[in-house]
């Protein structure tokens, strides 16, 4: 058996499989720190719509008494814009969708690191590759298909969560909020097979027991 | 004659009474760690609704794909969980019934037994800091009775909730609070403070 495969032993990993071992480990910190940003934003966008919604019935009435008279409508628009509250939690939703983006943009690097690694590999022993796995069976190849998987679903998540950014604030139609929400906190790309790659990939690299 | 029966009797009524000073502690425990479960139930049916009546395809979420999908399927798989750990809390009130049930039992078997050495007029003899046997033996059966009529409910009632029938999902919080029933509850604790100096005396 190769050194790289007893635990313990991670201080003598070089080369290749140091780079995929400390990956795997950014990968799970990074997971990690994805989803507290998640959590806080979700909190900040629940309070963003209630904000908004709390704001629409009171204004409802307001709206009827006045009936046809056009001024309606610019007082509506003003009573949207000229809130700083409201703004505030947008500017803070905005700091953890920024946040998010740094964490997709290391993701990205590690995903073209691997690439690296694999074209490395070509280099050196040809088209099949290092003739043993570097830890127990995956062959290099398989860790940049796990991390290219996880980059995939992680950089839909990023798109999602920025059209909600750009939308909830926005929108008067209370299921539509109710939606944005759900999709912010229940996260619909990561699914269950992307905790998957993620354990086994730990469990690849040793940082989980077998 | 009839004394050592009696005595042997208020024994075994006080060890009832004791347990079901106990088993009411644990029995309003369960069912405040059911009230978040309940509620978030609630709250998953009003996503699950609000995704049912928005149009995905016309808002600006249209471009992200299978998203509807998607999404029903983690708000279903937590209604899922939900459902689980609400299941796990209904068991824990089934044990409670189990356990008042079987202490109460016991002491009918008693009182049946030896019924023939209890008259009338002792099972309803009755002073200051004792309950009648008669009496006390009338509260353990309400109490019983409320129990294992409560425990039939909130099962029936999560038994009846699957995740896709959202109708029954999201009545099921109101269903669930119009199953508390504090008149109960409070004649319960009325019954153990009548028996409290009795519990005490030996």
């Amino acid at each position: 058996m190769d050194e790289a495969t007893t635990p313990g032993r991670k201080g003598n990993l070089t080369g290749s499989a140091r780079k995929l071992k400390d990956n795997a480990a950014d990968w799970h910190n990074l997971i990690l720190k994805w989803e507290r940003l998640s959590d806080e934003g979700s909190t900040i966008a629940t309070k963003i719509v209630n904000f908004r919604l709390s704001k629409e019935s009171v204004k409802e009435p307001e709206v009827m008494m006045e009936g046809q008279n056009s001024s309606a409508v610019p007082a509506e628009r003003s009573g949207y814009h000229s809130n700083p509250e409201l703004e505030e939690e947008c500017i803070k939703l905005q700091n953890v969708v920024d946040r998010m983006a740094h964490i997709l943009a290391k993701m990205e690097k590690m995903v073209s690191a691997e690439k690296g690694i694999c074209e490395l590999e070509t280099f050196q022993y040809g088209e099949k590759g290092r003739p043993a796995p570097l830890f127990q069976t995956w062959s290099t190849q398989q860790f940049a298909e796990v991390s290219s998987g996880l980059y995939e679903a992680y950089k839909q998540e990023l798109a999602l969560k920025r059209t909600i950014l750009g939308e909830v604030a926005h929108t008067t139609n209370p299921d539509l909020c109710m939606v944005y929400l759900s999709c912010w906190l229940y996260q619909p790309y990561i699914q269950d097979n992307t905790k998957l790659l993620l354990e086994s990939l730990l469990m690849e690299t040793g940082y989980r027991a077998v | 004659m009839s004394q050592p029966v009696v005595l042997q009797l208020h024994q075994e009524l006080r060890k009832c009474f004791q347990s079901l000073k106990a088993n009411q502690m644990v029995w309003k425990g369960v069912l405040e760690e059911c009230t978040p479960l309940v509620s978030s139930l609630g709250n998953l049916a009003e996503q699950l609704r609000a995704l049912k009546s928005v149009e995905i395809a016309n808002t600006p979420l249209s471009t992200f794909p299978n998203l509807p999908e998607r999404l029903q399927y983690k708000l279903l798989n937590a209604v899922d969980t939900v459902l689980g750990e609400l299941s796990d809390k209904v068991d824990a009130l089934g044990l409670v019934r189990d356990s008042v049930c079987k202490q109460v039992s016991a002491v009918f078997q008693m009182y049946e037994q030896n019924s023939d050495v209890l008259p009338i007029s002792t099972c309803v003899a009755r002073c200051a800091l004792s309950p009648s046997i008669a009496d006390m033996l009338e509260w353990l059966q309400d109490t019983e009775r409320y129990y294992r009529i409560q425990y039939i409910q909130r099962k029936n009632l999560l038994q009846l909730l699957k995740p896709d029938d959202l109708t029954l999902i999201e009545t099921a919080p109101k269903r669930w609070t119009s199953l508390d029933s504090p008149r109960e509850e409070e004649r319960m604790t009325d019954a153990l403070l009548q028996v409290s100096f009795f519990m005490e005396s030996d």
